[in-house]
């Protein structure tokens, strides 16, 4: 409860255009720790990078790797908080018009200094349709004709953003972004060095070829075996980075990864495989570290299905799944059960829940059958369900049909299918219940109001409710925060009263992190740590 | 007009005794199941293997438990005596002995109908090659080589979207990729049988090119064709594990060996008896099956005397 | 023979061709394309993607531009690994599937073969049976079961070896996976030995030789073993091409950045490309590879002629 508070008033604060000093936020060191001599790390990404190139990377490994080697216009720190990037500082100019001052001592690896222009010149090839990234219109919503010269209507010369002197860059808004800050810290929105790329082309990721300008330069990349990262010396703030060495695996293998951590050669293990979280708490109860992130399981409910189409029947199943059970004894690794599309710690919007949460389960029995009996779909009624194979899906869908079952009788067929397979299902609205999950883009309600709003390309439930999209679309012009945040909670509560989707839970970060390794906090939100951040303590 | 005949039938005759030297007077199945009862380890294999396939066939019908009902209050128990969980639960507190018997029921039919499918394939294919040669033999080969290099991922994805998930579809994308090695196998020992002197008579007298594959150099092959045979059987079984991953084969809450010993050495650290089990029961299959095989081996060669 | 084996790698012209167009087709046939991901991107995004890598050309199109780059040596640009091309994403796996699945074919062969021998020779005897007992272990066992528990062996209880990865051919990352490939090879290469060697042993020469009373070495090394090695070098081939070019689980289980990663990544992702490009790849390694058995099918039989 208290981390949504800090996070919602810093939020506000940044948003009401106070800015922030120019002040160095890296590595704060505890008074009195004492640090290893070797400042060296590995750290597993979970699996290969798509791309180095910030405006091609789309996963979430990939976007870890650029965070290190390139710096925005801001950044966010262990803790999830906007820190000043080459920005030293920022002003809202008007609800749609921003102001950004670069720190002038910022450079590329290659020691020239890092400009206006050159993040007019990435932001451009960022949105240009040549560039092709899949988050193009994601980011290009926030900035003035960002969409359109995404989807090549209009130049991208005409987004707005403008160098307005070497120093200092204006960015112009649709509609007033009151969270634009913290976007502009994605490597997407941020500087390219066009010198470089004009002289490689394709290859200027490659190492040798890269020149970057955050707090590491690529010094090593050995396709699905390793990238190595080595502290960059022209980084302005230089002195407050510890590590000179930081090594990413690709390990997709959970076992593998903690298997390298137990023998030594790792110190980050990605993620815990399932069912392993209650062993390495007992085990290594100092390594563990486990957090809730902005990131939400759920299945989705086709509405275009004949049978799902019946707001009762989608209710009665949402009802019935006692998410307490799932979260303490099936997935038992500390996710915390959701019933709203919003999650926790998200800022722009309150959670909000059904009355039904709180009834004892017989209580919700008793009204889930009377809503199926009323919908006509009687006990012994098949219903569909399709996920994609992996441990942790197969044994939720089995808890989720084994409750359909016993508590409405309703026999769930089980189809599992290889991940692109059920991506095109659901995309096409070709199933009946589909397991799904998002993870925040960036910290604002907006990006969980995809799933649901009309026409989202992120809605595979194809439900539509226009009282809340009025209510969205005011929002979003809502100068006031506080206004904004009042009528997005509000959307959200009318649209999970047509239930859907079934919420079911918050995403937590199982994985064990070496005890000596500094910097890692558990109130991280959106599970992004820049090596700046981090050191080794003696051990 | 009659003596060519004649001669052709003495040849026929000669070439017959020559490839399955049955010059003794007993019936050559008496001969081959004494042989196969002198191997000892065959014997108990074979013993081993049919209470294996009782137990799974008539199992679950006499055990308490049904193979998908969740117990919320037993899960991930080790093996007990309590509610008769001899082989413990799995981690959604499911009877493990049933599920493994329920998975054996699968895993044993999938390796039997996938694996006399292949090596029947692979055995008319290599055979039919290697007899014939030239370019009957190049573009059988090179079909062969090809079948290499398809991705079996897409095969099976391809399978499940366009023909669905019945039971035939496991066994024969099983034995779409599993065909290949036997006919590879049996291709290069028709190559050596060929030139062997009863082949050469039986071709010199016009016996038909097909009734001297089937007659004359397939039974000479069979000794290496029943320990490839049990070679392939592993294979087949694991495959059928990667298929209903591909959401190809059996579907939660049916099992298979495969697919519990895949769940289970994720955990065999924590709950070992999930992988232990079931893992022990394949194993134990297949150094029955191999052990057997071995056994057939010696039963089936026509010169062990 | 030479002009034999001049067709044969001819041959893999047409074989290539054909596979290609096979794999093509079927590429395009399975469900999901290439940028389909969680996020579902905007269909304008997804015609700038398209257009990038030329997939908005009718497929025939797409298929002759294929070709073409083909014939010049590029297997294009990958769309999973979207910094490389095939050629550089296979010129970096290769050596490490090279490395990992040649040295456990080799010493599979030497162990297999020895173990065969001493089964044969000692037919039916407990030797027998617990030569076979192990040899067996590779395949009563699932690899990735073996796998991991080589690794709580011999990196986590032992710590004398690393738990995986890859690092520049140093061979204390090499021991755990060949060890592991090997394992599965013996048992199939052991078991044939044993039953071709016996077979051969029981043959009318082998019985004259022993009649005139040889000795046991001198028959099995100088008369048995040749007509013995047929059926093993038979599944030599499959197994290598196994070994090298799809050790998917070994890969898997210590991290190794080898081919069978990049064809089970390539298909899981529909990168068209870089699947195209392995499948080249190994239809050119299994042409070649069982041409080398076909030659040495000559060698050992002398009888056999092309």
């Amino acid at each position: 409860m208290k981390k949504t508070m800090t996070i919602s008033v810093l939020a506000a604060s940044v948003a009401l255009g106070l800015g922030v000093s120019g002040a160095a936020f890296a590595a704060k060191i505890p008074a009195g720790t004492p640090l290893a001599a070797k400042q060296e790390i590995v750290r597993n990404n979970g699996s290969e990078a798509e791309s180095l190139d910030p405006a091609i990377a789309e996963s979430v490994g990939a976007n870890n790797l650029v965070r290190d080697l390139f710096e925005g216009l801001t950044a966010t720190d262990n803790e999830g908080r906007v820190v000043p990037g080459v920005a030293e500082s920022w002003k809202q100019k008007d609800p749609t018009t921003w102001v950004f001052t670069l720190r002038k001592n910022a450079k590329w690896s290659d020691g020239s200094s890092v400009t206006a222009d050159d993040f007019v010149y990435g932001i451009r090839r960022f949105l240009d349709p040549k560039t092709a990234s899949t988050y193009a219109t994601t980011y290009g919503a926030f900035l003035l004709n960002g969409v359109e010269a995404a989807e090549g209507k209009k130049p991208v010369s005409d987004v707005g953003v403008k160098a307005l002197d070497k120093f200092t860059l204006e960015i112009k808004t649709p509609y007033p972004v009151a969270f634009l800050p913290e976007v502009v810290s994605n490597g997407q929105l941020g500087p390219a060095p066009k010198a470089a790329i004009d002289k490689f082309g394709k290859d200027w990721v490659k190492p040798g070829n890269m020149v970057s300008n955050g707090a590491f330069v690529l010094k090593e990349w050995q396709v699905n075996s390793k990238v190595v990262l080595a502290k960059n010396p022209q980084y302005w703030d230089n002195k407050n980075v510890q590590l000179t060495r930081v090594t990413y695996l690709p390990i997709e293998d959970g076992f593998a990864d903690v298997k390298m951590f137990l023998s030594g050669e790792n110190d980050w293990v990605y993620q815990l495989p399932p069912g392993t979280y209650e062993k390495y708490k007992a085990e290594l109860p100092k390594d563990i570290r486990n957090a809730p992130m902005l990131g939400l399981r759920y299945y989705g409910l086709n509405h275009k299905d004949p049978v799902m189409k019946d707001v009762r029947v989608r209710k009665a199943l949402s009802m019935v799944i006692d998410r307490d059970i799932l979260a303490a004894k099936i997935t038992a690794d500390g996710q915390v059960p959701a019933y709203s599309a919003i999650v926790r710690g998200t800022s722009g919007a309150d959670v909000t829940s059904y009355d039904w949460a709180k009834w004892p389960m017989a209580q919700r029995v008793a009204e889930a059958k009377k809503l199926l009996a009323a919908a006509g779909l009687k006990p012994g009624s098949k219903v569909k369900f399709s996920y994609n194979t992996s441990e942790y899906h197969k044994k939720m869908a089995i808890f989720a049909a084994s409750e359909w079952k016993t508590k409405l009788g309703l026999n769930t067929e089980l189809e599992n299918m290889e991940f692109k397979v059920l991506l095109k299902k659901r995309h096409d609205g070709d199933y009946q219940i589909g397991r799904n999950g998002w993870v925040a883009d960036y910290n604002d309600a907006s990006t969980f109001l995809t799933l649901v709003q009309c026409g989202s390309e992120q809605n595979d439930n194809f439900n539509c409710n226009p009282k809340a999209e009025a209510l969205i679309k005011q929002g979003n012009q809502a100068q006031n925060p506080a206004q904004r945040k009042q009528l997005l909670t509000q959307a959200t509560k009318l649209i999970m009263d047509d239930y859907p989707m079934i919420p079911l839970l918050q995403y937590t970060v199982p994985r064990l992190v070496k005890s000596y390794v500094g910097g890692y906090t558990t109130k991280n939100p959106m599970d992004r740590y820049r090596s700046k951040d981090l050191y080794i303590i003696k051990h | 007009m009659l003596f060519r005949s004649q001669q052709k039938a003495v040849a026929e005759a000669m070439a017959a005794n020559l490839s399955m030297a049955a010059v003794e007077g007993r019936s050559p199945w008496a001969d081959a199941r004494e042989r196969f009862l002198r191997n000892k380890a065959a014997v108990v294999s074979l013993i081993l293997l049919s209470l294996v396939v009782l137990a799974c066939v008539f199992g679950p019908m006499l055990l308490p438990h049904s193979y998908e009902d969740t117990d919320w209050d037993a899960m991930a128990m080790a093996p007990t005596w309590y509610n008769l969980h001899l082989f413990g639960t799995d981690d959604l507190g499911r009877d493990l002995l049933v599920r493994t018997l329920i998975g054996g029921r699968i895993s044993l039919m999938v390796g039997l109908m996938a694996t006399i499918a292949s090596v029947t394939i692979g055995i008319v294919w290599g055979a039919t090659a290697g007899f014939l040669g030239g370019k009957v033999d190049t573009v059988m080969m090179r079909i062969v080589d090809m079948m290499y290099a398809v991705p079996y991922l897409l095969i099976a994805i391809l399978m499940v979207t366009l023909l669905g998930r019945e039971f035939y579809l496991v066994v024969l994308t099983i034995t779409v990729f599993s065909w290949m090695d036997m006919a590879r196998v049996v291709r290069g020992q028709t190559l050596s049988v060929k030139s062997k002197e009863f082949v050469e008579a039986a071709r010199a007298i016009g016996v038909s090119t097909g009734s001297i594959i089937f007659r004359h150099v397939v039974p000479n092959l069979l000794g290496i064709v029943v320990i490839y045979t049990t070679v392939t059987v592993p294979g087949v079984i694991l495959t059928e594990s990667v298929l209903s991953f591909l959401g190809l084969g059996v579907q939660e809450p049916m099992t298979s060996w495969g697919v519990l010993i895949e769940d289970g050495t994720g955990v065999m650290e924590t709950t070992p008896w999930m992988l232990l089990f079931p893992a022990a029961m394949l194993s134990l299959t297949l150094y029955c099956a191999n052990y057997i095989g071995d056994g057939m081996r010696d039963a089936l060669d026509p010169k062990d005397r | 023979m030479w002009s034999y084996a001049l067709r044969r790698v001819l041959m893999t012209i047409p074989t290539l061709l054909l596979v290609i167009t096979v794999c093509y087709l079927m590429l395009h046939a399975t469900p999901g394309g290439p940028f389909d991901t969680e996020r579902k991107v905007s269909a304008a995004v997804m015609a700038n993607l398209q257009a990038k890598y030329h997939l908005d050309l009718p497929l025939w199109q797409q298929y002759l531009l294929y070709l073409k780059s083909l014939l010049q040596g590029d297997l294009g640009a990958s769309f999973r690994y979207a910094d490389w091309s095939v050629n550089e994403l296979v010129g970096n796996a290769l050596p490490v599937s090279l490395a990992i699945g040649g040295g456990a074919l080799l010493l599979s062969v030497i162990i297999g073969v020895a173990l065969g021998i001493v089964a044969a020779l000692r037919q039916n005897s407990l030797i027998d049976y617990f030569v076979m007992l192990v040899g067996n272990l590779g395949s009563a066992f699932p690899s990735f079961v073996i796998g991991p528990v080589l690794i709580l062996l011999f990196a986590i209880w032992l710590s004398v070896l690393p738990a995986g990865g890859w690092n520049d051919f140093d061979p204390r990352y090499m021991v755990l996976p060949i060890a592991l490939l090997t394992f599965i090879n013996v048992s199939t290469i052991g078991r044939v030995m044993r039953g071709s060697l016996i077979e051969v042993l029981n043959s009318n020469f082998i019985r004259t030789a022993r009649a005139k009373g040889l000795p046991l070495s001198t028959i099995v090394f100088r008369h048995a073993l040749k007509p013995a090695l047929m059926p093993v070098v038979s599944v030599l081939g499959p197994l290598a091409i196994s070994s090298i070019t799809s050790a998917v689980v070994t890969e898997s289980v210590f991290s190794l950045p080898g081919l069978g990663k990049l064809i089970i990544n390539g298909a899981s992702n529909r990168d068209y490309t870089l699947v195209l490009g392995l499948v080249v790849l190994v239809t050119v390694f299994a042409v070649i590879l069982n041409l080398l058995v076909d030659l040495a099918y000559a060698y050992l039989d002398p009888k056999i002629r092309y």
